[in-house]
């Protein structure tokens, strides 16, 4: 399944891994740059293409979709088809064919939430300023952060009439996005059990993350909400709506279980290496790790699988975002319409690998790649979409009192 | 003619410009406002606000003291072993490295040319629980199938010492390669010979104590270690440290160890990947705590508060440890 050409190692950093990584940092800057000098030259003759193209192309919409100009696109690493030589992204470049925009693509600009916002977003957003970025990718929690601190621009649904039409069900309405009109979904990813089969053989409950079976052989994740799920819907609890009670039992088992030595390491992508090193058998895991990390790292005797645990599991999402008051607004709003092309959406999915929130882009993927198409990890079924939950927002006093208690019970 | 005096009066101070701004700029003022910050009140939502809240420090400090404790043992300990393991290093290569002198210093400081962050992931392999170090031992029967040495503060402590041996082994290299010989040839002719049995008993004594404390940080139980490190240490006294090198090399060497230690030991407390990638969650040092006060939590005046009150304690450790040497005894012995 899973391409040998591909550099499996990209995907290292893009969750949280390793704050403040300088690698990444300047993998990412030396990333940026070449799409940025390398698109540079053709983007101006395109670009004065487009802007006399421009009242053409917005007959069909309701707005004026832009056409021409720059978009600053801040994403996380390995979370774009690139060429094999690695020298270019093949479906920015047919957007800026379309569309006359010069797309600087920032990949790994966003090597973990906390850092971004902390690096990119909270010095201008604060003074009122705009970033240096029309168009961010971050996760859930932070975008409700984000909405909360009022820093987000809402997105002008006349001129993405794909995102309208093939946003997926379960992604409308969230409760940081009541309206639907201030993130765009971009990837998602589930949360649940990662384990080394021919070790604990199947495994399919939250329970055994909570026992003594695999003691010292087990690592949780250091994202609060990964965790604290699940910890909550092994309970019987709905992370939809968790309250403060439920959060603090929830967090007192976590808490139990790694002060017990249960739990060997908390943390981020790391896990990875642990279970390829042999010393970690099982973990809370993410899906795509599964497919793009584990496989190619596999001995003979180790079988990594990835179950979505009987009691549910966890969906997240890295969601678009227009920060607050970019100038090129327009022409992000152009991508995200553009993304949700199925087709488009397709493109991206068969070299991503995590789960695509467009509606039709499987049925794209049919004809393309038929075994992508019903991999269940890319694709979930209708009985896995039932089993998973998503964090609900918190409060600006929750989000702190949480992730204080959390990295408590981490051990800091 | 008065022109040149002046410029050669001003001289000095011109020299000290470009570094004293390079501090004030990158040192100085961020320090400042790591001042400020620690004493604001607020949160992300409602904003920061300056209210003097002195009362931080002492809620730090009560909160915190177990991490700055550990911090401060591991980091101590890791000098130590640094030194134990960089200065028999040092020595060989300014007394005995020969033609291969660059050689082997550029060994030294090989390292250096791959990042902090890939020399400790590679630990992380070298050690994995079946990996090269540990499978083949466990497949021979000598370690039980669930012994482990990442996730430990163990490796913690020997990925800091690892990291920071160049550091140790260079300031000592330094030195020890001043040392004249012939002060050495004299001692030896004025009959300074072996250590016996004085090197016998302090060695056995430093190694015993030196094992006890590794063996308890690192959870190994107080006699498991106190016994080898004692053999070892016994076997030193003995046969390898003469009275020439007790009253000659290692005064001289003084102002070497004294260098390598704190550029060991300032970094190592502060640490903070070591922790992050090796450790488990009963090792995390205070550098941890810092970055998870500061980007997680948000909480900016207590991360603040905790790296000032880091600083002071490296501060304060420093002062002693000057005090204890005795910065003239260093000057007097460089000359």
């Amino acid at each position: 399944m899973t391409d040998p050409q591909r550099p499996f190692s990209g995907d290292l950093t893009r969750r949280r891994f390793l704050q403040g990584s300088a690698l990444a940092g300047v993998s990412a800057f030396l990333a940026a740059c070449g799409t940025a000098g390398q698109s540079g030259g053709a983007a101006t003759s395109t670009a004065a293409a487009g802007e006399s193209a421009a009242p053409a192309a917005s007959a069909g919409a309701g707005g004026t979709p832009a056409a021409g100009g720059t978009l600053r696109f801040a994403n996380w690493l390995g979370y774009m088809d690139v060429t094999e030589d690695g020298s270019s992204y093949p479906t920015i470049e047919k957007f800026q064919d379309e569309t006359g925009i010069t797309v600087e693509y920032g990949d790994g600009a966003v090597d973990d939430n906390e850092t971004f916002f902390t690096a990119d977003l909270q010095a201008p957003l604060e003074a009122g300023q705009p970033t240096a970025w029309d168009l961010i990718v971050v996760t859930d929690w932070m975008v409700a952060r984000l909405i909360r601190l009022g820093w987000v621009d809402a997105i002008d649904t006349s001129l993405t009439p794909n995102f309208v039409a093939n946003l997926a069900e379960n992604y409308k309405g969230r409760s940081f996005d009541p309206d639907t009109n201030l993130a765009a979904p971009w990837q998602s990813g589930m949360t649940g059990l990662g384990y080394d089969k021919a070790i604990t053989g199947d495994q399919d409950s939250i329970e055994v993350l909570f026992s003594d079976e695999f003691k010292g052989k087990l690592t949780y994740l250091s994202e609060m909400r990964d965790t604290i799920g699940l910890a909550a819907i092994r309970l019987g609890f709905s992370p939809e709506e968790l309250t403060q009670e439920q959060f603090d039992a929830s967090l007192a088992d976590v808490d139990k279980a790694v002060k017990d030595g249960v739990v060997r390491q908390v943390v981020g992508n790391s896990y990875v290496e642990d279970m390829a090193g042999g010393g970690v058998v099982l973990a809370i895991a993410w899906s795509g790790d599964v497919l793009t990390l584990l496989v190619p790292d596999q001995t003979p005797e180790q079988d990594f699988q990835w179950a979505l645990p009987k009691e549910g599991g966890m969906l997240w999402t890295d969601n678009m975002v227009l920060p607050k008051g970019s100038q090129n607004k327009a022409q992000a709003e152009r991508w995200i319409d553009f993304y949700y092309d199925p087709v488009n959406a397709a493109t991206i999915e068969a070299y991503v690998n995590y789960v695509c929130p467009v509606a039709g882009a499987r049925d794209v993927m049919l004809e393309t790649d038929a075994e992508l198409a019903n991999n269940p990890l890319i694709f979930p079924p209708d009985e896995w979409v039932a089993r998973l939950h998503q964090f609900r927002a918190t409060t600006a006093e929750e989000e702190q009192a949480w992730s204080e208690a959390f990295t408590k019970a981490m051990g800091l | 003619m008065r022109r040149t005096l002046l410029f050669r009066n001003a001289a000095p101070y011109l020299l000290l410009l470009p570094g004293l701004l390079w501090l004030v700029v990158f040192y100085v003022y961020p320090a400042f406002q790591m001042f400020l910050t620690s004493l604001y009140t607020g949160n992300l939502d409602t904003g920061y606000t300056q209210t003097w809240n002195w009362g931080i420090y002492g809620e730090s400090i009560t909160e915190y003291w177990p991490w700055l404790f550990r911090s401060i043992v591991y980091g101590g300990l890791a000098t130590i072993l640094a030194f134990a393991l960089g200065f028999p290093l040092a020595y060989a290569i300014a007394f005995r490295g020969g033609a291969y002198k660059n050689v082997l210093l550029f060994l030294v400081i090989a390292p250096f040319f791959t990042s902090f962050l890939l020399r400790t992931i590679s630990w992380k392999i070298i050690l994995a629980d079946n990996g090269l170090v540990l499978g083949p031992l466990k497949d021979l029967g000598l370690l039980p199938e669930e012994f482990r040495l990442l996730a430990t503060p163990a490796a913690v402590i020997a990925g800091i010492t690892y990291n920071f041996l160049p550091f140790m082994t260079l300031p000592l290299y330094v030195s020890l390669e001043r040392i004249d010989r012939r002060l050495i040839e004299a001692a030896e002719d004025l009959y300074a010979g072996p250590w016996r049995p004085q090197g016998t008993i302090i060695g056995t004594v430093l190694g015993g104590v030196l094992g006890l404390v590794v063996g308890l940080v690192m959870d190994y139980g107080p006699f498991s270690l106190s016994i080898p490190f004692a053999i070892i240490g016994a076997l030193v006294g003995t046969w390898l440290i003469g009275q020439a090198f007790i009253r000659v090399t290692l005064p001289l060497a003084l102002p070497g160890i004294f260098a390598g230690s704190l550029l060991t030991f300032i970094p190592a407390v502060g640490d903070f990947v070591n922790a992050e990638l090796l450790g488990n969650p009963q090792s995390l040092m205070i550098g941890n705590v810092i970055q998870a006060r500061y980007l997680q939590v948000t909480d900016y005046p207590t991360a603040s508060a905790l790296s000032f009150i880091l600083m002071l304690a490296i501060l304060i450790g420093l002062f002693l440890y000057a005090r204890l040497i005795g910065t003239e005894e260093l000057t007097g012995a460089s000359i």
